[in-house]
């Protein structure tokens, strides 16, 4: 019995060796290395903090992450609260719109947002034909743009894991609270605030590591000076410049370790202060009011609102994909089919890579997830919690991380990075900790007598793990399986260091095209296409997770 | 010899001890009961009977096979049958393949399964709900299930951990009856799990008392009632009056023993063990509400008669309970639904020196 576990384990370990503790702990040494020579020190990081221009893209990204974390709380909080609380008319229908960006990369939200609000964008030429402005406003190139989009990317994390928070208060607490005497925001300020914060600060950390990680979205509104960016820069486009591709790998390793820093002082921190454990009695739905008039007016303005900024970018996306020389006015006039054609029949590796390299990490990810998830919830294997520990942190490891790391470790020595498989592996390890999730989430549903009534009927651990386990299970982890094909799909952070010729994925055929002299219309035709691809696979999930929630965000509510 | 026999039995969880080297014995076709309260270890015990955890030290044998310690046989390879306390009915098998489930691992033909099963969803009274999911099923119903599905393979011993927790008062009464019928009838050896003590004296042919992983008492149900080995067992089973005192005088030869209380000089007391009595040893007399007889006059030539006022008086439908104040110490009274004393009123109560029992 625990032999088998004991195999499984060794396995997984060695997974997890290979494939992540060789890899960045290559690139830490790497990091270390004095240009030029073999010998070793910490020339590279004296350098790299000595230098104002990076101590400036250091701060200008704290900053960015800043100011992001600040925009979603104040816009997710009303709507977290109205979501959670207020029985109102379509308000699924309004979730999922609201969630809608969680499956949507954030690089084609900020086409999008070009085409809609750039200089010679829909909004300017509007404006300036209505006769209200005369020059047009720089509404999206700058900082304000690039707050303006990861918030909007950024938002559901925050709304999710807050209006998890709001439901999952026992109403009895808050009732407590009134008897006492504390009504309405009293209430909200004393008792239901601080009893989300775990559930807030959760969020609040993918949210805060984000710009840590995105390099993409502010090369698009042509700002460099933020870590991952100029990382991306100094090591895609200067490694024959010695000295640059080191700062490039050393900013990228400051990045890891601020973030694995928050992460793992944010995870102690909740750790400590599960609040919502210690009370029993809650409710399914927790506490539902039905709001006045002037309360559902605002909710209703306000989710439409938020709604329609999120819907833009498929709009938008919609437009430019069916047209061509969209130029200078705010609406295209000249509909065709064109880009579609020519990612069909003079690029269809694209979608081809696409689709084989999600497929075979998904292939990976189950193989390695099913397993990892029985040993952590079921067996008491030694190490198992370590081994949880390692994958959980992948989640706050920057995809360039993953990308930089696996092009310097397995080059030479193991020379996995001339096949194509490098890229399929690379997304598995990415999105890690993903599926496991889940699978973990469903293997803690999954009562522990049921299987055991099954060994007692007379089958074995593996017998009941394929009669019994597996069929309770399916839901929660194909669920999961869909989150994690859809994450895989639109990856581009790991993989841009990674595709050779003819190894390129959607994402990437998007970069180049946009990169390239901007194709905006195969680029936008392309974002648009997986845009619908991701929406169907999303639907799927809905139809069998029950709850466009629950399909946002599988079913470990809100948590990591 | 014993059907079951559990030696020396240990099972820690960390650093707790959750059963504490215990010794017990289960008969061929007896059901025991393991009682007590949450975290007792009832629960783990029943667990390492079935296999489903691995004890730390002690034997475990069945049928004379040993379980444990000479190896460790996995509870698919015990033979047992076994009724969780949520049931554990697998949501996704329908009723007939949730019982059929333990057949088709031991690969009997087709037809010998269908009649099997048959009968045992005939013998739980589930005849023609086969072809149903557990959802649609009642909690009561799932139950039924769980039950059949324990029988069906005709188990070397049933164990069932509080099988009826969940179910409501009525349904549970009924059910008490329905599984002790039924296991006796197929002759099973059974190990039974609860903390309702009122359950475990209608089910048990015999009961385990256990407290903090300790085995403290093993009898008939009614052994345990009148004569409880101790304080906790007195308290947990059943409702006592604890009256503190010290003994006085231990007469040669005799069970009872002179106890002075702070209400009584010479309080006539039985003891079990007279031999392990001795003077000025601090006791409790335990007498049970109902052993308490009162008069409005003092009755002639009793030992034991005290005088109080009524306290309290609690109207129960089939009887009354009084709190009776006896010189500051209070005393629960249960008499009969038409005794006419009220609030304040004096009373004797005669505590009969048989029934009183010196517990340390």
């Amino acid at each position: 019995m625990s032999r088998g576990n004991l195999i499984i384990s060794a396995i997984l370990w060695f997974v997890v060796a290979l494939f992540v503790i060789y890899p960045l702990s290559f690139l830490v040494i790497e990091s270390f290395k004095i240009a030029g020579t073999d010998y070793y020190g910490i020339q590279n990081y004296i350098d790299f903090f000595k230098d104002p221009y990076y101590l400036k893209t250091f701060v200008n990204t704290l900053f960015l992450a800043v100011l992001v974390l600040i925009t979603t709380t104040l816009l997710g909080l009303p709507l977290a609260y109205i979501l959670a609380r207020y029985r109102l008319r379509g308000k699924v229908l309004f979730t999922a719109l609201i969630l809608l960006p969680i499956v949507l990369p954030a690089y084609a939200g900020a086409f999008a947002l070009i085409v809609f609000f750039g200089k010679m964008g829909t909004m300017n030429l509007l404006l300036m034909d209505w006769g209200l402005i005369s020059k047009p406003i720089n509404f999206v190139f700058g900082l304000h743009g690039l707050v303006f989009i990861q918030s909007l990317h950024l938002l559901p994390f925050i709304v999710l894991s807050l209006s998890a928070g709001f439901t999952n208060i026992d109403p009895s607490l808050e009732e407590a609270a009134e008897v006492e005497g504390a009504g309405g925001f009293k209430r909200f300020l004393t008792v239901t605030l601080p009893l989300t914060s775990p559930n807030y600060l959760a969020g609040a950390v993918i949210v805060f590591l984000w710009p840590f990680t995105d390099w993409l979205t502010p090369l698009i509104f042509g700002q460099v000076d933020f870590l991952p960016s100029i990382s991306y820069i100094n090591i895609a486009y200067h490694f024959t410049d010695m000295h640059r591709k080191y700062m490039g790998i050393v900013s990228v390793v400051v990045s890891s370790v601020i973030c694995v820093g928050i992460f793992l002082a944010s995870k102690t921190w909740v750790e400590r202060k599960k609040y919502t454990a210690l009370s029993k009695g809650t409710t399914l739905e927790g506490r539902i009011i039905d709001p006045g008039l002037l309360t559902r007016v605002s909710s209703y303005a306000y989710m439409f609102f938020i709604a329609v900024l999120v819907l833009l970018i498929p709009i938008v996306l919609g437009l430019s994909a069916f047209s061509r020389r969209w130029v200078l006015q705010p609406f295209p006039s000249y509909w065709t089919l064109d880009n579609f054609r020519l990612i069909f029949l003079e690029t269809p590796a694209l979608l081809k890579n696409s689709f084989l390299f999600s497929g075979v990490a998904l292939l990976f990810g189950v193989a390695f997830g099913l397993p990892a998830a029985y040993l952590i919830t079921r067996t008491k294997v030694p190490g198992k919690d370590t081994l949880d520990f390692v994958i959980t942190l992948m989640l706050a490891f920057p995809g360039i991380a993953v990308g930089v790391s696996y092009l310097l470790a397995f080059w030479e020595g193991i020379p996995l990075a001339t096949h194509w498989i490098i890229m399929p592996l690379s997304l598995f390890i990415r999105r890690l900790p993903y599926f496991l999730r889940m699978a973990h989430a469903s293997y803690l549903q999954l009562d522990v007598s049921l299987e055991e009534a099954s060994e007692v009927s007379g089958a074995s651990k593996f017998r009941t793990f394929f009669n019994i386990s597996l069929p309770l299970l399916l839901k929660g982890v194909f669920v999961g399986l869909v989150m994690f094909f859809i994450m895989a799909f639109q990856e581009i952070s790991t993989a841009i260091f990674l595709y050779r010729g003819g190894w390129e994925t959607l994402p990437i055929g998007i970069y180049l095209n946009w990169h390239r002299g901007m194709e905006f219309g195969i680029a936008g035709a392309m974002a648009f296409l997986m845009i619908v691809i991701i929406f169907i696979l999303l639907l799927i999930v809905a139809r069998i997770g029950g709850g466009i929630l629950g399909a946002a965000w599988g079913s470990s509510g809100g948590r990591y | 010899m014993a059907f079951i026999k559990i030696e020396n039995l240990l099972k820690k969880f960390g650093n707790m001890v959750a059963v504490n080297h215990i010794y017990l014995e289960v008969q061929k076709g007896e059901m025991l009961t393991l009682l007590g309260p949450s975290g007792c270890g009832k629960t783990t015990t029943l667990r390492c009977i079935a296999g489903l955890e691995k004890p730390d030290d002690g034997d475990i044998l069945i049928d004379g096979q040993p379980m444990f310690s000479q190896g460790f046989v996995p509870p698919s390879q015990r033979e047992i049958g076994m009724v969780f306390q949520n049931y554990a009915v697998w949501p996704h098998l329908r009723v007939f393949d949730n019982v059929a489930y333990g057949l088709k691992i031991q690969k009997f033909p087709r037809h010998v399964i269908k009649e099997k099963v048959m009968e045992a969803l005939e013998s739980v009274g589930l005849t023609g709900l086969g072809r149903r999911y557990p959802g649609q099923l009642s909690g009561g119903q799932q139950q039924r299930v769980a039950l059949a599905r324990a029988l069906v393979r005709n188990p070397k011993v049933l164990l069932l951990d509080e099988p009826l927790s969940n179910l409501d008062a009525k349904l549970r009464e009924r059910m008490r009856f329905e599984i002790k019928s039924l296991v006796r009838r197929m002759n099973m050896t059974s190990v039974y799990v609860t903390h309702d003590q009122a359950e475990a004296m209608v089910i048990s042919d015999r009961i385990a008392v256990m407290e903090a992983g300790n085995i403290v008492q093993v009898g008939v149900p009614e052994e345990i009632y009148k004569k409880p080995a101790n304080r906790f067992v007195a308290d947990f089973i059943g409702t006592t009056n604890f009256i503190p005192g010290e003994i006085v005088e231990v007469p040669k030869g005799k069970e009872l023993v002179y106890i002075q209380t702070e209400f009584g000089q010479k309080m006539l007391c039985r003891v079990f063990d007279s031999a392990a009595a001795f003077p000025n040893q601090k006791v409790y007399v335990s007498i049970r509400p109902e052993d308490v007889e009162v008069f409005a006059k003092p009755p002639d030539g009793r030992d034991n008669l005290f005088k109080g006022i009524i306290q309290h008086r609690a109207y129960l439908g089939n009887f009354l309970n009084f709190f009776v104040n006896v010189d500051s110490t209070m005393i629960r009274v249960q008499v009969a639904y038409d005794v006419r004393q009220e609030e304040g009123e004096e009373l004797f109560l005669f505590l009969d020196p048989e029934k009183c029992i010196a517990l340390t």
